[in-house]
């Protein structure tokens, strides 16, 4: 079924080259903008895994972006442990979460199962405040030199892997099967696709790439605090880029991530509300007039982006 | 003795903030079970309810018992724009709702939530406000109970059943009910689901808010822009323990949240109390899919 790579995921590349090229070539300045931007595209890739391709809006996935900063935290600040061990860990941590929840969750459909990912989040978080190891809700710091470099390419890699996953899965047997999924559950599994492991596999590397993207952004800014590390903004704006960009699509979460990114880049400075009111306003103006985000929109304007994006 | 007296107190207050929860509740529980749209903004419009009752209080001296009518009055107005903005697209010509019309709807109300509650920080600030609010207490025994609490539980089981007897026992309300259950066959009898639905949806945020401004004598200086991010989910927990569109069940759903948050905060923590309270959600989900309701 596997066709000859098309040109989005050579635009993809050539995407990903040049960032990898900003940050080597106009240095330390540069790359601390961009770190952010990536983690947010590294997030867009992972959410889509779940709300993307199986079609169920999780608005908890900040749940395993926790996972992955506190995983890195604990390891990094307890132990000194290198931090690329704590991003394989929080990876680790995603996945196993997402195992354990999704064989439960995973049976609710539709807002039911929106609803859960929700309610998950602020248990999580009260639980949190229990653990004086995990900070009981104050910080912990990440206590490392200031290494740019090093964090910019962890997430670059990840977000690499992403996109090649994403594709794959996209246009493999698995990727029709999903879509199957998210078009007809019933009808999927009455010819032979079995939703249930399907399921699991995209909530489990939505897990896996949240967990090693959180983790990353611990070692950003250096430390995890309970409030912000379960901040439903984050959340949102995770969700956000997906229905913006194109959900389901390999292209749009990285379009998606580049949008919600600039807004936070140059208003943040002025007003701090500026951005998540802005991208609020966007989603609304997107799920009701262009519900497959601009993917969907540059697909129907032109006769060749639609025979080219994926 | 004194532990048995302690299990009396929290229960009893368990009960009390079990009636508010389900009036904030409640304007949920309509909207979904008739509509069959779950609003994901219901938390901020909650907020700004309180916020309304704040407003009143502050330049009318109105309590939020007075507060919680011109709140309801407000609320009309704003459902009735918010089904034409953002449902009537999705809803008109439709037997049942799909799939893809229930994500539009999650994904539209869901900007809407991020919109309006990053809005109210920019206009109200981040900081927490209150209404300083005290009719007195009444005294049981042992037992000191403020009055503004019982005022409150009172009035909200008041505005459950004022819904469930406009459902049941009016002629509109039977239109309502008919729409919930078979939208063509509403047409059919030659009522606008258009409009049964608009008026359904109106009397949903007119609920919500009303509750809202209820809610503000529990949280004496916790109004703030964000608060909507801790009723909404508690509002989504109590709809399906009560299940969506029964009435009766935002009462069972609301009290059995409020006496198991008291409860357990009385042996354990606060924290742990809210995460049990969360947590119930996904047992009541796997055993009990339509509620803890049997009808």
């Amino acid at each position: 079924m596997i066709e000859k790579p098309g040109l989005t995921l050579y635009g993809l590349f050539i995407v990903m080259a040049l960032l990898a090229a900003a940050a080597l070539l106009l240095g330390v300045a540069v790359s601390s903008i961009l770190v952010l931007l990536l983690v947010y595209a590294a997030l867009a890739y992972s959410i889509n895994f779940i709300t993307g391709m199986i079609g169920y809006v999780d608005f908890g996935h900040v749940l395993f972006m926790a996972i992955g900063s506190y995983a890195l935290a604990t390891l990094v600040s307890h132990y000194e442990a290198n931090p690329l061990l704590g991003v394989g860990l929080g990876a680790l941590l995603g996945l196993v979460f997402a195992l354990g929840i999704g064989l439960v969750i995973l049976r609710f459909r539709g807002v039911y199962f929106a609803i859960t990912t929700v309610v998950l989040v602020l248990a999580a978080y009260n639980i949190v405040l229990q653990f004086p190891q995990l900070g009981a809700g104050g910080e912990i710091i990440v206590n490392l030199t200031f290494q740019p470099l090093a964090t910019y390419f962890t997430i670059w890699t990840i977000v690499l892997i992403e996109i090649v996953l994403t594709y794959y899965v996209n246009r493999s047997r698995i990727g029709f099967g999903i879509r199957a999924i998210k078009n007809e559950e019933d009808a999927a599994s009455s010819v032979g696709v079995s939703p249930r492991t399907l399921k699991l596999t995209g909530y489990m590397l939505g897990g896996l790439f949240g967990g090693a993207a959180g983790a990353v952004y611990a070692w950003s800014i250096s430390g995890v605090t309970a409030g912000p590390a379960f901040d439903f903004t984050f959340s949102l704006l995770m969700l956000a880029m997906i229905i913006i960009g194109g959900v389901g699509t390999s292209i749009g979460p990285l379009l998606g991530a580049v949008v919600v990114y600039i807004p936070s880049y140059f208003l943040l400075t002025t007003v701090a509300q500026a951005q998540p009111l802005i991208i609020g306003l966007l989603v609304i103006i997107m799920a009701l007039f262009l519900p497959d985000g601009i993917v969907g929109l540059l697909r129907r304007s032109n006769e060749h982006l639609r025979l080219v994006l994926e | 003795m004194v532990a048995a007296d302690l299990v009396v107190r929290d229960l009893v207050f368990g009960l009390l903030l079990g009636c508010v929860f389900s009036v904030v509740a409640h304007g949920l529980n309509i909207i979904w079970g008739i509509v069959k749209v779950i609003n994901i903004a219901h938390g901020e419009f909650i907020m700004l309810g309180a916020y309304g009752a704040y407003f009143l209080n502050l330049f009318a001296g109105l309590t939020p018992l007075e507060a919680a009518p011109v709140d309801a009055a407000i609320g009309l107005l704003v459902g009735y724009a918010f089904y034409y903005t953002f449902l009537h697209r999705e809803l008109r010509d439709k037997e049942t709702i799909t799939l893809q019309s229930e994500m539009v709807t999650l994904a539209a109300t869901f900007g809407l939530s991020l919109f309006v509650s990053n809005l109210a920080i920019i206009l109200f600030t981040g900081n927490p406000v209150g209404i300083n609010y005290n009719p007195g207490t009444l005294q049981f025994g042992y037992l000191h109970v403020p009055l503004a609490a019982l005022y409150v539980a009172i009035l909200s089981v008041l505005i459950i059943t004022g819904t469930w007897l406009f459902l049941e026992r009016t002629f509109i309300g039977s239109a309502i009910r008919a729409y919930a259950q078979d939208v063509t066959a509403t047409e059919l009898v030659g009522a606008n689901p258009a409009k049964v639905a608009s008026l359904a949806t109106a009397l949903g945020f007119a609920v919500t808010m009303a509750g809202g401004a209820l809610l503000t004598v529990w949280i004496p200086v916790g109004i703030n822009p964000l608060m909507g991010a801790l009723y909404a989910p508690i509002s989504f927990v109590i709809v399906v323990l009560g299940g969506p569109g029964k009435m009766w069940g935002s009462l069972v759903g609301g009290l059995t949240l409020g006496v198991v948050i008291d409860v357990v905060q009385a042996f354990t923590t606060v924290e742990i109390a809210y995460a049990a309270a969360f947590l119930i959600l996904i047992p009541v989900l796997v055993f009990r899919p339509e509620g803890l309701l049997k009808r």
